[in-house]
């Protein structure tokens, strides 16, 4: 027979029958521990599902992409790209599409008995062919502009362009007044993260633009996909390269910048509610102490008891720490699956995917348990220094 | 009833050995009150013995120190000729859980615990596992008398029926010494007198059985009565036979 030390299921069911012997005390005091953790982990779960949904997005549309616009000059006038400003960051090494939009002049309506002044903020902009590639964006329904259409009346719409005109459908047939000149609607666009002026705008072709509305041919915007690994490199370059003369009239960014941006902003909301989280944890872990410096109060008879059956000192404060552990551990358990359900609320609602990090759920169970420990020793060091005829004088 | 122990570990001993030994013992409460004034008391295996005095009389701080539970100012507490000073807490709690067991007044029965699991509190530190303490303590609940009681939990017990299951814990392992401190004292007669009764059948295979009282009357019910007043042994006078 070894005595003085119990086993670890021993342990265990004595720690637990003190608990069940007081179940309301023991159930709200494990309550604070739950929704501590239901925080932490709701918190994570939530921005981890939601950042989920952004970095997919983001990886989708890359984050190789620059966009060189026309700036202003020095004087304060708006300056515009030079021809050449295509082919030139074409010969950029790391380069790999290349592609433009001009914005023009003209306004598009759904046909010409519409006033000139309902423009609906409609932009009606020539693109190149392959703007699709550079922005990694698709078509709704119907076509983009192909190499034989561009010399055509042909207009491509986009997302919001085709709501503000009536078009909940793309027909074929469909047509649209720009400049006086019915043009056939190719497509229609989904919504471009990445350029959402592009949402808004009307494109046709360049060789179109130039025949009908007296373009010049130069661009407002280009874009430019380039190798991920040299996107630093070459935005640095990319001001000279367009207009060496005057590279300060080039505006150059990275659109995925405002899509990280974004992400970052669910960062800070995440501290706060993870701030939340951790104050709630405290307060349970210090009620959790409350409890158990009550009950080694209210039980110091059972104390004595244990002590005369043959309990040791160490037997006491592992029955006491149990408990809490015990205690804080359940809370802790709970807390997890309350944080789950509260996420998969979220993603169901939301309609992202539900994801919850293992590093939320382990590490909120053993915060909860390290809480349980912490809260626990005082009290459970306190029972077992008590003398045993302290203990059983005290009825 | 059957016996209550058949084999206690003190049985083998010879019978004229002490198996509790007091010598000079004295102990002192800060204050300083001195409760013990030099007790010299040796208690030979098999006795049935009783020690009476009013309250404040010392007895129960005698029990603490006879239960290990409290260590004298001066003199010595020999247990199976174990100056008890001389050990360890871990020591001191293998010698409760082994060779002592211990009634109280107030039962101490777990509440939220049923009968049979407060009697198996009784081997709870001697690393038995629980099912054999489960299966020893429904005998004991059984010799008892309260086999149809186990799965009872302590509220639903008569004071009578409580005191009985405290005892079937105190001696689920086979105790040399038994301690009794008032263990009829919240009792009514006829409870009390079917408890002192199941306390003089355990010393019938040798149990060593100490009660503790204010009550001539059940003093009376032992063979051995040890009067003490005032920190000191007045009078120790065997009646024997019993």
């Amino acid at each position: 027979m070894a005595s003085g030390r119990l086993s670890l299921t021993d342990t265990v069911r004595v720690g637990a029958s003190g608990l069940l012997a007081r179940p309301l005390r023991s159930v709200l005091s494990a309550l604070g521990i739950a929704i501590g953790i239901a925080a932490v982990v709701s918190v994570l779960g939530i921005s981890a599902s939601s950042q989920a949904a952004l970095i997919a997005q983001l990886d989708r549309l890359g984050t190789n992409l620059l966009q060189v616009q026309a700036g202003q000059t020095f004087g304060g006038t708006s300056s515009s790209l030079p021809l050449t400003a295509e082919p030139m960051i074409g010969r950029i090494g790391p380069v790999q599409t290349v592609s433009s939009v001009a914005s023009l002049t003209a306004n598009a309506f759904r046909n010409s008995y519409i006033p000139a002044g309902q423009t609906n903020g409609i932009q009606v902009k020539a693109a190149r062919i392959n703007l699709l590639d550079a922005l990694a964006g698709s078509m709704a329904e119907g076509s983009f502009l192909t190499a034989a259409t561009e010399n055509y009346p042909v207009v491509v719409l986009g997302a919001t362009t085709a709501q503000r005109l009536g078009f909940d459908h793309w027909i074929s047939g469909s047509m649209v007044d720009i400049g006086g000149t019915q043009y056939a609607v190719a497509g229609i666009m989904q919504p471009m993260p990445l350029a959402p002026d592009i949402d808004r705008s009307a494109l046709i072709g360049y060789p179109q633009a130039q025949n009908a509305l007296g373009a010049d041919g130069s661009a407002t915007t280009v874009y430019v996909r380039t190798t991920p690994e040299q996107v630093d490199a070459v935005g640095s370059v990319l001001a000279n390269t367009v207009n060496p003369a005057n590279p300060n009239e080039v505006q150059v960014s990275q659109p995925s910048d405002a899509l990280e941006a974004r992400i970052a902003t669910n960062d800070a909301f995440n501290s706060l509610f993870l701030g939340l989280g951790a104050v709630a944890l405290l307060v349970g872990g210090v009620g959790i102490a409350n409890v158990m410096v009550i009950s080694v109060l209210e039980r110091r008879s059972e104390i004595g008891l244990r002590r005369a059956l043959g309990a040791t000192r160490g037997n006491i404060r592992s029955q006491f720490l149990s408990e809490a552990l015990l205690l804080a551990g359940a809370g802790g358990i709970a807390g997890v699956v309350l944080g789950m359900l509260i996420t998969f609320g979220y993603s169901a609602t939301r309609g992202t995917d539900l994801v919850v990090p293992l590093s939320a759920v382990a590490g909120g169970i053993a915060i909860a348990l390290a809480l349980g420990a912490i809260a626990g020793l005082y009290p459970a060091i306190r029972a077992a220094r008590l003398a045993p005829t302290d203990a059983l004088r005290s009825v | 009833m059957s016996t209550v122990a058949s084999e206690p570990a003190a049985a083998t001993a010879s019978a004229d050995r002490s198996v509790m030994e007091l010598r000079d013992v004295r102990k002192t409460y800060p204050g300083p009150v001195e409760v013990l004034h030099g007790i010299n008391l040796s208690i030979v295996v098999g006795e049935r013995l009783a020690i009476v005095g009013p309250s404040g009389s010392g007895k129960s701080t005698m029990l603490h120190l006879m239960g290990t539970l409290d260590q004298p100012t001066t003199g010595q507490v020999l247990i199976d000729g174990v100056d008890v000073s001389s050990l360890s807490d871990r020591e001191l709690s293998r010698f409760r859980a082994r060779t002592l067991g211990f009634v109280f007044q107030q039962f101490y029965l777990l509440d939220g615990v049923s009968a049979v699991d407060n009697v198996a509190n009784g081997l709870l530190y001697s690393g038995v596992s629980l099912a054999k303490r489960r299966a020893l303590a429904a005998a004991g609940l059984e010799r008892v008398g309260l086999g149809h009681r186990l799965h009872q939990p302590p509220a639903k017990l008569s004071g009578g029926e409580r005191q009985r299951v405290a005892i079937a814990r105190a001696l689920l392992a086979r105790p040399a010494i038994v301690l009794a401190d008032e263990p009829t004292g919240s009792l009514d007669t006829q409870s009390g007198a079917d408890v002192l009764a199941l306390l003089r059948e355990l010393n019938s295979d040798g149990t060593t059985v100490i009660v503790i009282t204010h009550d001539p009357q059940v003093a009376a019910a032992m063979d051995r009565q040890v009067v003490i007043r005032d920190g000191v042994i007045v009078s120790d006078t065997t009646v024997g036979g019993g």
